[in-house]
C-alpha cells in the first residue's frame, strides 16, 4: 500500500511519518513513536482507554485514522505533565487515590483534563457525563469524580498564585 | 535474643511520639492514606504492563483453537502454513511433552485435566491445539487459516443439568460429567428440618460473567539457548504458580524459568493461573531458536477463551425456630464447569463452606457438583463462588426471616459467628466485628426508620425499599500447595535508603504500597525511604500470589518479619557502640531513641552510618516468611480451618423500584467492612467501592450468554459494565477489630465487597414491591413479570 508522509504534532513535537491510510493514531502513537502511554482494551470504541485530546477534545484513538489528524494538536498522557511536575489532574486523581491498576487512568486524566478546561468546577453530574466513556474496573468511579473536583480546585489555586 | 519492638512502643518512646505532626503522611504511615509507591508512573502513563513491552526481534504469537466444541482430533496439517514466508515457529501437542496441569493439585490431584496443548481431544470452542509464531500479526493471522485439522465430531453437551443425565456426552472419564463432588454434612439435618417451626425450598440462579480486567492476557516468552532458561513477561496475579506451571509443563526445573510481573492492569481472579498462551509463547521461543514471542489477547480472545464464572444453580431447604434461630441449612449447588477443571474445586468448596463463616449453624448438609460441559472454562473469579453463594444463601435468609414475621436484621444478629468461636467444620475464627458491621451499616442506613415501611418516592410508582446481605472471606487458602507462605527480604542501603522486596504481585489493589507502609512503620522510618521491587521469580522471595485476599494478610506478615529483622540488625550495632542493653532501644520516626533514658541518639542516617563504618563493615539484610496457622480441609466432611483470620461485612441497598417500566434505582449503598486495621483507609475504601460496584454490575446486567457452547456476548458492546453514570453512592464504614495475627492488626479485603450485593438488592426490591427475583441478572423483565404475577395472584386468577 502507498505510503504519504504525514506531520503529526504530537505533544508540541512534529513527527513526519510515512503512513498507509488505514492506520489508526492509536497504531502510530505506540507502535512507530513509542508513546505506549495510550492504551487499548477493546478495539472498539467502547473502553476509552485511548483517548487522546485533538485541539482540546477528547477523541478515541482506537477509530482515529492518523493521516485524519494531520497538523491538529494531538496530547497524549506524556505531553500533560512537564519535567517533573504533575500537571493538577495527575496530582489530583494520585492523591485522592483514584488510581488502582492504571490502565484506564490516562484517558480519564485526559478527559477528565478536557472537562476542566471548559468547566473548571464541575457539578457531580457533569464529571460522571464526562467519564462515562471509560471503563474503569476497579475502583468504582466515586474517587475519580472526587479527584476531578479536587483538580478543579488545585487548578483555580495555581491560577491565583500565578 | 528474642525482643518484642511492639511493646516497647507503648512505654516512654510516646513522649518522641507526640513530636510528629499528624499531617506528616510518611513518618508512621500505618493507618494514613499515603499516595500509591507506583502512583506517578501510572498517572503519567510511563508505568510498563508487558503489553507495552517491546524486545529486539519479537514474534507475534497466535493460538491455534478449535473450532468445534467437542471432537477428538484425527489429525493437523500444518505444512501449508510452515511454508508462508514469516512464518518462524509452529507447535502442537507432539512439541510437548502431553503433561497435564492444573490448579487444585494439592487436594485436589484428580482435577489436573488440561494440556498446554491438546493432543488427542477438544472440549470446548477455543481449546488450544496449537500455536504459531510470526513477524508480525498479519503473518500469523494468515498462518492460522492455513492449518488443517480433521475432527472427528462427538456429541456435544452445554447445559449442566443435561450433561448430568445418564447417556450425556462424556467430556472427561467423570461419572455424569461431574468433575468434582462435594458432600458437606454436619448433625442431623433432617431431624433438625422436622423439629423446626418453619421451612421453606428456594432454588436460586447466578449466572456467569466475565473478568473483564481493562487489560487483556498479555505474556513475552523468551528462550535463551546459551543458559536453557526460559523468561516469561506476564500480566499475571500469581508469578509463582505460573512458573510452577510452565516447569512442570516444560520439564524445567523451577530455577530454570523466571517469571515477571511488571504493572498489571488488573486481574480479579482471571490471571491466577498459567493459560496454554504462557506456555506456548516460551516454547514458540524455543523452536524459533530464541526469539522472543508475544501473544496478545484482543478483548474478544478474553471474553471467549481465557476464564469465566461458575453459573451456579442453588436448590435450598431450611429451616428456623419461631425464636429466629436457625434449625437447618440443607441444599445442592451445581455449578457450570466448562471444558476443564481450573480452580473449580476451590470455587466449589468456598461456594459451600463460606456458611460457616457467617451462620452458627449445628446441623448442615449441601451436596456440591461441579458439572464438565462442552463451554469456555470457568474458574477463578473475585468471590470464589462466594458470590454465587450470597445471593443464594442471602436471598434465603431473607425470605426465612419473613417466613416467621422477623425483622431480616434482627434474625442475623440472632445466628451470626461472634469472636473467637470454632465453627461446626473447626473453622477458628478469632477477631470477628460481624456484628458491629450489621449495627453500624442499619443505623447509617436508618434502617428502622425505612424497612417494612411502604415508602414511595416523588411518584406513586416509585417505591422504596430496603435490603441487607452480610459475608465473611477468608485470608488465604492453601490451594496449589501444601504451604502458602509469602517471603520479604529488606535490604538497607549505606544512605538509609530501603528497598523492599516481596514475592506479592501488585495487580492494582495497592499491595506494594501497603506493604511498603508495613515495612516503613516496622523499621520506624518514613516511607519515603521505601522501594518496593515484587513479583520476579528469580529476585523476590515466593509468594503464591494475589487471591483470597490474602496479601495484606500473609505478605504483610512476612514483610513485618523481615522489617523487624533488619531493624534488630541495625540496634545490635548501635548497642554495641553505645555499649548499652538492646532491650533498651528502639527506632522511632526515623530517630534511634534509648527508651530508658527518654533520648535520642541519632538519626536513622546516621545509625546507617555507623552499620556501615570501617568499624562496624555491616550489610543490613532483613529477611521473614510466614505460613498462616491453619488445618488441612478435609473435602470428603468439609472439616478444617482453611485460614489464619477472617474478615466480615454487612451491605445495604436502598432502592426505588418503578413499577410501570420494572427500573430499579440504587438510591445508596452502605457497607461496613471488619477489615482488621485500615493499613490505607483510602485504598481500603477504593476496595470496597469497586468490588460494590462489580457487585451492581452482576446484579442488574453483567451476564456471560452461550450459544452452542460459543460465546454470544464477547465484546464491550455487548456486555455492559458499571459505568460512571449510575453508580449509587456509597458509604463505606471501617471496622477495625485489630485482628491479633494481622500485621498491625489488619486483615485482607477486596474480595468479600462485592458477595453480599446481588442479595442485599434483591432483598431491597423485595421490601419495596413484595417480588422476589430468583435469578441473576435482575432485569426490568423479571420485575414486570413478577408484578403481574403478583397482580393475577391478588386479583384471584391464576396465569
Amino acid at each position: 500500500m502507498d505510503k504519504k508522509l504525514t506531520t503529526l504534532h504530537i505533544n508540541k513535537t512534529k513527527y513526519q511519518l510515512p503512513l498507509e491510510g488505514h492506520e489508526t493514531l492509536l497504531e502510530v502513537l505506540r507502535d512507530q513513536i513509542g508513546l505506549t502511554g495510550t492504551k487499548s482494551a477493546c478495539s472498539e470504541a467502547e473502553c476509552g482507554a485511548c483517548t487522546v485530546l485533538i485541539d482540546g477534545q477528547s477523541v478515541l484513538s482506537c477509530i482515529t485514522l492518523a493521516c485524519d489528524v494531520e497538523g491538529r494538536d494531538i496530547l497524549t498522557i506524556e505531553g500533560l505533565s512537564q519535567n517533573e511536575e504533575l500537571h493538577p489532574v495527575q496530582q489530583a486523581f494520585l492523591e485522592k487515590g483514584a488510581v488502582q491498576c492504571g490502565f484506564c487512568i490516562p484517558g480519564m486524566i485526559l478527559s477528565s483534563h478536557a472537562l476542566l478546561s471548559e468547566n473548571p468546577q464541575p457539578e457531580t453530574e457533569q464529571i460522571q457525563k464526562s467519564i462515562d466513556g471509560h471503563i474503569c474496573r476497579c475502583a468504582g468511579y466515586h474517587k475519580m469524580i472526587d479527584a476531578v473536583k479536587y483538580a478543579g480546585e488545585l487548578i483555580a489555586k495555581k491560577e491565583r498564585e500565578s | 535474643m528474642p525482643v518484642n519492638l511492639s511493646q516497647r512502643r507503648n512505654g516512654k518512646a510516646n513522649s518522641l511520639m507526640k513530636n510528629i505532626p499528624p499531617e506528616d503522611l510518611y513518618v508512621n504511615p500505618v493507618g494514613k492514606s499515603v499516595a500509591r509507591i507506583d502512583g506517578r508512573g501510572l498517572v503519567t502513563g510511563q508505568a510498563k504492563y508487558v503489553y507495552d513491552l517491546k524486545l529486539p526481534g519479537m514474534l507475534t504469537g497466535k493460538m491455534i483453537r478449535s473450532h468445534v466444541p467437542h471432537a477428538l482430533i484425527r489429525n493437523i496439517d500444518t505444512s501449508a502454513a510452515e511454508k508462508l514466508p514469516g512464518v518462524k515457529a509452529i507447535i502442537t501437542a507432539k512439541d510437548t511433552y502431553n503433561i497435564k496441569f492444573g490448579s487444585n493439585e494439592f487436594f485436589f490431584p484428580h482435577t489436573v485435566d488440561q494440556m498446554a496443548l491438546e493432543a488427542d481431544k477438544v472440549r470446548y470452542i477455543g481449546d488450544e491445539i496449537g500455536a504459531v509464531a510470526a513477524i508480525d500479526e498479519d503473518t500469523a493471522e494468515a498462518a492460522l487459516k492455513l492449518i488443517k485439522i480433521d475432527y472427528e465430531p462427538l456429541p456435544a453437551v452445554f447445559d449442566m443439568m443435561e450433561a448430568m443425565k445418564p447417556g450425556a456426552p462424556l467430556i472427561h472419564q467423570a461419572m455424569g460429567n461431574i468433575g468434582v463432588l462435594l458432600p458437606v454434612n454436619f448433625g442431623n439435618p433432617d431431624r433438625a428440618l422436622k423439629e423446626a417451626d418453619y421451612v421453606r425450598e428456594d432454588t436460586f440462579y447466578a449466572s456467569s460473567a466475565a473478568h473483564c480486567c481493562l487489560e487483556p492476557h498479555n505474556s513475552i516468552g523468551q528462550w535463551e539457548s546459551f543458559s536453557d532458561k526460559i523468561t516469561l513477561w506476564t500480566s499475571t496475579q500469581a508469578p509463582f504458580k505460573v512458573r510452577e506451571a510452565l516447569a512442570k509443563t516444560l520439564r524445567m526445573s523451577l530455577n530454570d524459568v523466571r517469571v515477571i510481573k511488571l504493572a498489571v492492569g488488573g486481574g480479579f481472579g482471571g490471571k491466577l493461573e498459567m493459560l496454554p498462551m504462557d506456555f506456548a509463547a516460551c516454547l514458540l521461543s524455543k523452536k524459533s531458536g530464541g526469539l522472543p514471542v508475544k501473544i496478545c489477547y484482543s478483548r474478544e480472545e478474553e471474553f471467549a477463551f481465557s476464564r469465566r464464572k461458575h453459573a451456579m444453580l442453588y436448590k435450598l431447604k431450611s429451616g428456623v425456630k419461631k425464636d429466629g434461630s436457625l434449625s437447618a441449612i440443607t441444599g445442592e449447588v451445581f455449578a457450570d464447569g466448562g471444558g476443564y477443571c481450573s480452580y473449580g474445586p476451590t470455587v466449589l468448596a468456598a461456594a459451600i463452606m463460606r456458611i460457616f463463616m457467617v451462620y452458627k449453624i449445628q446441623h448442615f448438609r449441601i451436596t456440591g457438583y461441579r458439572i464438565y460441559t462442552n463451554t469456555p472454562i470457568s474458574g477463578a473469579i473475585r468471590g470464589f463462588g462466594g458470590v454465587q453463594s450470597g445471593f443464594a444463601i442471602e436471598s434465603h435468609m431473607d425470605l426465612l426471616a419473613r417466613g416467621i414475621g422477623m425483622d431480616p436484621v434482627e434474625f442475623r444478629l440472632r445466628n451470626i459467628t461472634s469472636p473467637n468461636m470454632t465453627t461446626i467444620n473447626k473453622m477458628k475464627i478469632t477477631s470477628n466485628g460481624l456484628k458491629e458491621c450489621i449495627t453500624q451499616s442499619t443505623e447509617a442506613a436508618g434502617w428502622t426508620d425505612k424497612h417494612g415501611k411502604k415508602l414511595t418516592g416523588r411518584e406513586k410508582h416509585l417505591k422504596r425499599g430496603i435490603g441487607i446481605g452480610i459475608a465473611a472471606d477468608v485470608m488465604g487458602s492453601k490451594m496449589y500447595k501444601s504451604h502458602e507462605s509469602a517471603g520479604s527480604i529488606i535490604k538497607i542501603e549505606e544512605d538509609g535508603s530501603v528497598y523492599l522486596f516481596t514475592g506479592a504481585a501488585d495487580t492494582g489493589q495497592g499491595s506494594n504500597t501497603a506493604l511498603s507502609q508495613i515495612a516503613a512503620q516496622a523499621l520506624g522510618v518514613s516511607f519515603k525511604r521505601i522501594k518496593c521491587r515484587a513479583a520476579d521469580t528469580e529476585i523476590t522471595p515466593f509468594d503464591t500470589g494475589s487471591f483470597a485476599s490474602r496479601v495484606t494478610f500473609i505478605a504483610g506478615n512476612a514483610t513485618l518479619r523481615a522489617a523487624k529483622d533488619a531493624k534488630l540488625q541495625i540496634l545490635k550495632i548501635v548497642a554495641e557502640e553505645y555499649k548499652c542493653d538492646i532491650n533498651h532501644l528502639d527506632i522511632i520516626a526515623e530517630n534511634v531513641i534509648n527508651l530508658e533514658e527518654d533520648v535520642v541518639l541519632m538519626n536513622f542516617d546516621k545509625a546507617l552510618d555507623l552499620c556501615y563504618s570501617f568499624e562496624y563493615g555491616q550489610q543490613i539484610i532483613g529477611k521473614g516468611t510466614y505460613n498462616p496457622t491453619t488445618t488441612p480441609v478435609d473435602f470428603r466432611t468439609g472439616e478444617g480451618n482453611v485460614s489464619g483470620s477472617y474478615g466480615f461485612e454487612a451491605q445495604i441497598a436502598e432502592v426505588e423500584v418503578n413499577t410501570e417500566t420494572g427500573e430499579v434505582r440504587v438510591m445508596k449503598m452502605w457497607d461496613a467492612h471488619d477489615i482488621g486495621k485500615a493499613i490505607n483507609p483510602s485504598s481500603v475504601e477504593s476496595q470496597i467501592e469497586g468490588s460494590l460496584a462489580m457487585g451492581i454490575g452482576y446484579t442488574f446486567y453483567e451476564d456471560l450468554q452461550f450459544k452452542e457452547g460459543r460465546v454470544a456476548n464477547g465484546t464491550f458492546s455487548q456486555y455492559r459494565l458499571p459505568r460512571a453514570y449510575g453508580i449509587p453512592p456509597i458509604e463505606t464504614i471501617l471496622i477495625e477489630t485489630n485482628d491479633p495475627q494481622g500485621p498491625f492488626g489488619a486483615k485482607g479485603m477486596g474480595e468479600a465487597s462485592l458477595l453480599p450485593t446481588a442479595a442485599a438488592i434483591a432483598n431491597a426490591i423485595h421490601d419495596a414491591v413484595d417480588v422476589r427475583i430468583k435469578d441473576l441478572p435482575i432485569t426490568p423483565q423479571k420485575i414486570l413479570k413478577a408484578l403481574e404475577e403478583q397482580k393475577s395472584k391478588k386479583e384471584g386468577r391464576s396465569l
